[in-house]
């Protein structure tokens, strides 16, 4: 409990120190509970995602770091790894593969590289990961725009 | 009257006062067990004081009082009151007493005086001389080898030569081995601080925190792996390496690793430096596992027991009469050509599985 609260504060200082570091994560601490996170992370380039801005959810486990975060996403998102409808993240290092090196601004860039790389064999989002899987990469990258536009993008007007 | 009392200082083996303490240096006296702080009503240790917490007025109420009145039968109570009397004060007392008892005890000059020191060491010299006795058998200025003599050029004692590494004039001129001895130990210990020193600076990669800046000395120690050179806090890694599996972890892919290089340690190394060279790892390595096969086993329990790790234990396997154990490894041909090594095989293992069919 306390170790994890002092890993906590420590990550909480590195975020503020380098905030201008990484300009494609935002990580906030909840005012009141430093186990309770929020991440704005932007799509990254070259993919469906570009140019939308995702919010993700984190609660941290009192056994942290031993145990890893819970995250997921708040903004809705048409990807193959997430599920559509609670924004539950099938990603090896929040599972299995956790590591206590890892830290809330890492879990972060694995996220935005899982958006870049989905894995369409172990999908949360079958109708996603069928349209990958079968080959039909146009039809899963107009899908993800839309969505994206619909959800990730400031409405205009 | 406080003569019969046991004195205090004597009893750890050390009163200054000595013949002339107001107190006994009789070791059949009672010593005085009664906190004088509760006497005067609060005592900050409470229940956690060393001393008596009764109230001595009370006539044979406790057993101080009255391992005090065994002794002395005829003396009366009122008796006893006055004797913790004194010595309730006797500390703020004693001061004032030892002048007038024992003037003897506070030189009115102090001891150390420079004049009367330098014309013994002259005096000590001279008788040197005539004697003629080998240089190696001269001690050298001590004052000089601590640091700094005031006395200088004019110092009648040798002055050792400088010691590069501690920067001290601590080499004794005629002395070979006892130089060479310094040199090395003086080395290695400053090869100790440097290491302290580099180690410092390193953190933990679980807690993020310096690992020689954590606040208990039992948390400052660097936990090694075996098989890479990332650091840890000892506690950090044993806390990962021995967290429940949870979530379908698997044990070797994901405990046993190392946190950041994922490769697998099946064991980890306590120091308080952190190494820089492999041949200094190689050196801590090696000191705890000597360090370690010097314990006994409590698995092997002297040949009683028996140990899950067997001929891969890092314990000492040694039976009560300090026989080693002696393993016999059990080589069978498999079917495909291979020797395999056999486990020990007991009769309580077919039960066991004849029980299950």
């Amino acid at each position: 409990m306390q170790a994890s609260r002092a890993r906590l504060f420590k990550e909480y200082k590195e975020v503020q120190r380098e905030k201008s570091a990484d300009p494609d994560i935002q990580l906030v601490c909840d005012d009141s509970n430093i186990f309770k996170w929020t991440a704005l992370i932007k799509g990254p380039s070259e993919t469906p995602f570009e140019g939308g801005v995702f919010q993700l959810a984190f609660s941290v486990p009192e056994q942290y770091p031993l145990q890893p975060p819970q995250v997921r996403f708040l903004t809705k998102i048409f990807h193959p790894n997430v599920h559509f409808k609670t924004g539950e993240i099938c990603l090896d290092i929040l599972k299995n593969a956790w590591s206590p090196a890892w830290t809330l601004q890492s879990v972060c860039r694995a996220i935005i590289a899982l958006m870049a790389h989905p894995e369409p064999d172990s999908p949360l989002n079958c109708d996603s990961g069928n349209l990958l899987r079968s080959g039909d990469v146009r039809g899963y990258q107009s899908m993800a725009r839309m969505y994206t536009r619909l959800a990730a993008m400031p409405k205009k007007g | 009257m406080s003569k019969r009392v046991l004195c205090k200082f004597f009893a750890h083996g050390a009163c200054l006062k000595g013949e002339h303490c107001e107190y006994s240096h009789d070791w059949n006296d009672p010593p005085n067990l009664i906190c004088t702080f509760y006497q005067k009503g609060v005592c900050a240790y409470g229940s956690r004081c060393r001393y008596d917490h009764v109230k001595v007025s009370r006539p044979q109420s406790s057993t101080a009082s009255s391992s005090i009145t065994e002794q002395r039968p005829p003396v009366s109570d009122d008796v006893v009151f006055g004797n913790t009397g004194i010595t309730s004060n006797g500390v703020a007392a004693a001061p004032e007493f030892s002048p007038s008892r024992s003037p003897s005890l506070i030189p009115s000059t102090p001891g150390w005086n420079q004049e009367q020191q330098y014309h013994e060491f002259v005096g000590e010299d001279d008788v040197g001389q005539s004697r003629i006795i080998s240089p190696a058998e001269i001690p050298i200025c001590s004052f000089a080898a601590a640091g700094n003599c005031p006395r200088g050029e004019t110092c009648p004692h040798i002055h050792g030569d400088l010691c590069r590494t501690c920067g001290k004039h601590c080499l004794h001129p005629f002395r070979p081995e006892e130089r060479a001895e310094h040199i090395k130990s003086c080395e290695n210990k400053q090869k100790h601080l440097e290491a302290l020193k580099q180690s410092q600076e390193i953190e933990c990669s679980v807690c993020l925190e310096r690992v020689l800046s954590k606040p208990t000395a039992a948390e400052r120690k660097f936990g090694l792996l075996s098989e890479c050179d990332h650091p840890f806090c000892i506690s950090c890694i044993r806390n990962w390496r021995s967290s429940n599996p949870t979530l379908g972890m698997d044990v070797n892919s994901t405990l046993r690793a190392c946190p950041i290089c994922r490769k697998l340690s099946y064991f980890v190394i306590p120091s308080v430096i952190w190494y820089s060279t492999q041949e200094e790892k190689m050196e801590i390595v090696d000191s705890y596992k000597a360090k370690l096969k010097s314990i006994d086993c409590k698995h092997f329990d002297f040949g009683d027991g028996n140990c899950p790790f067997g001929t891969s234990c890092f314990y000492k396997h040694a039976y009560r009469d300090g026989r080693l154990e002696e393993v016999v490894l059990r080589h069978l041909g498999a079917a495909d050509g291979d020797t395999v090594i056999a486990k020990d095989i007991r009769l309580s293992d077919f039960l066991a599985s004849m029980h299950l069919q």
